[in-house]
């Protein structure tokens, strides 16, 4: 971080490999489309670029972009679900299917609402604590606790 | 859990990898080194030092007298002083305070409505325009053939056939594109506004800046078809295909990008310091573009690159359209309240210039009005 502010490329890009890789995932595995995953995912990381100068150095770093990440993702997803019309991209929908969701665990999780699979990828995906998690989403920390239980009960049904 | 999420395979994951690093490190490029900080502070100070000082000579009699003058040579002389015909066929879609407005060849104005945008169809049967929070498909007339209700709506822009057609809109959520007809309405891409650009001739194929990158995608398939860097992230000022659909312009206030038909990047410019670009547009049939670029109280209209320079004037010149033959190059000129035409030589050389004065005026409008869009003959 501390290179990356003081303008080497190279300490970024060790930055971004180290960061890129869960953050994509995590946006995949609440939004299930890549393209949006990956629209997501470039958004948080030119956030981070753009508030380099202003980051304080004492505060870990992933947190921070997975707060951003997270948040959109949900808000994707709360979109694509409001709309009452006909989805586009049956066609690139079913290419995903395709190639990971036929995963079982994969495929119990996206009948989840989103916040629910934000939830679970940040507890069991990015290895946040129950209160890291409710400070990340600003929920109180009963609300987590209960969305992963409800989700992991869903998941199990499902599973099973 | 965590092996399950870990090894779900994610389609194109490592060129989504490859591409959000270049696009991080463009960004990363093009980012205010920290030491500027202070230069940018002393911009407000200095903004209020000349402000201050154009005040108290406004407020002198020979600074009443230097800004009378220089509000006199502003605008063509011998301009219009109404609009009694277009110098080439077709017709205007305005937007102005008091609505969108149609211009037909003779001069002849119709207000269609209170609307916020409106966007020609193909063939200029049908004119999509939004209100706050609907979509509508009029006739020239004004007559609403259907309306879409949507949240935010905006930066309409339809493409097809006189059988055939979609149009690609914004609201809260996102891109959208829905039939002609107003049916079969479609998410595309979430968090995209406007303006569009629909490949020349495409029923498909739809160009659109996210906030890193210009893309052109498939609103068939979803499939993105290409993706390139778009330079500063700015809000996009132009966007749009030359005639064969083989080149692709997007403008912002500081950079000025040509795609080829594959997303390469064939011609950039980034301005001196202190210029901006206006708006820009591909000369019919070429693959220059007409450009407004603005430095200090000059503006111009040229071809890029290198020139020449069609119209040069004080203050802000704001838009250009071209008539649907080629010919002549309206240009909205704010500061004159003046519209500008301008008929161009094939070679690129300015051979007649005309001004219609009182534009405000005659779209019943406190702010100066927008073109929208200037379409084929009517049928």
């Amino acid at each position: 971080m501390r290179g990356a502010q003081a303008g080497s490329t190279s300490d970024l890009e060790a930055l971004f490999r180290a960061y890129w890789p869960r953050s994509f995932r995590a946006a995949y595995l609440v939004v299930h489309d890549s393209a949006a995953a990956e629209d997501i995912a470039q958004e948080a990381f030119l956030a981070a670029i753009r508030a380099l100068d202003r980051f304080d150095r004492r505060r870990p770093f992933g947190p921070w972009l997975h707060r951003i990440v997270v948040n959109r993702a949900i808000d994707w997803s709360r979109a694509r679900t409001l709309r009452a019309e006909t989805e586009l991209d049956t066609t690139a929908a079913s290419t995903d299917q395709s190639s990971g969701f036929d995963d079982a665990t994969l495929a119990s999780l996206r009948a989840l609402p989103p916040e629910h699979r934000a939830v679970i990828v940040l507890r069991h995906l990015l290895e946040y604590t129950p209160g890291e998690i409710a400070d990340l989403l600003d929920l109180p920390r009963g609300t987590v606790n209960s969305r992963l239980r409800r989700g992991l009960d869903s998941l199990a049904e499902t599973l099973e | 859990m965590r092996r399950a999420l870990e090894h779900v395979e994610i389609p194109d994951e490592h060129d989504a990898r490859e591409r959000g690093w270049r696009v991080a490190q463009a960004a990363f490029g093009e980012r205010q080194p920290v030491r500027h900080r202070d230069r940018r502070r002393l911009v407000p100070a200095i903004a209020i030092v000349v402000a201050g000082a154009v005040v108290a000579a406004a407020i002198s009699s020979p600074g009443r007298a230097l800004l009378r003058s220089i509000r006199e040579t502003v605008g063509v002389r011998g301009a219009r002083s109404a609009l009694f015909s277009l110098p080439a066929s077709g017709a205007l879609l305005v937007h102005s305070d008091g609505g969108v407005w149609v211009v037909q060849a003779d001069g002849s104005k119709r207000r269609l409505g209170a609307y916020r945008s409106a966007s020609w169809s193909p063939n200029g049967l049908y004119v999509a325009a939004t209100r706050r929070s609907a979509l509508y498909a009029l006739t020239p007339g004004g007559e609403e053939r259907w309306s879409l209700a949507r949240p935010s709506v905006a930066f309409p822009s339809w493409t097809g056939s006189r059988t055939d057609s979609r149009i690609a809109y914004s609201d809260k959520s996102g891109l959208h594109v829905v039939a002609g007809d107003g049916t079969g309405d479609r998410f595309l891409a979430p968090a995209e506004y406007g303006p569009f650009a629909w490949r020349t001739g495409s029923l498909r194929e739809l160009a659109y800046v996210s906030a890193s990158e210009v893309r052109l995608q498939d609103v068939q398939t979803g499939r993105v078809i290409w993706r390139a860097n778009r330079g500063p992230a700015e809000p996009v000022l132009a966007i749009s295909w030359s005639g064969d659909g083989k080149r692709l312009l997007v403008l912002a206030a500081h950079a000025l990008r040509v795609y080829d038909e594959h997303g390469r990047l064939v011609r950039r410019n980034d301005p001196a310091y202190g210029t901006t670009y206006a708006d820009a547009a591909f000369v019919p049939g070429t693959h220059r573009p007409a450009v407004i670029r603005s430095h200090g109280a000059q503006s111009d209209v040229f071809l890029f690159p290198g020139g020449p320079v069609l119209f040069h004037g004080k203050g802000g010149l704001q838009q250009l359209t071209w008539s649907p033959d080629g010919s002549w190059l309206l240009v909205t000129w704010p500061s004159a309240d003046q519209w500008v035409l301008l008929q161009v030589a094939r070679g690129g050389a300015t051979k007649r210039i005309q001004a219609i004065a009182n534009i405000s005026a005659q779209f019943r409008s406190q702010s100066f009005p927008r073109i929208e869009g200037w379409c084929c003959a009517q049928p």
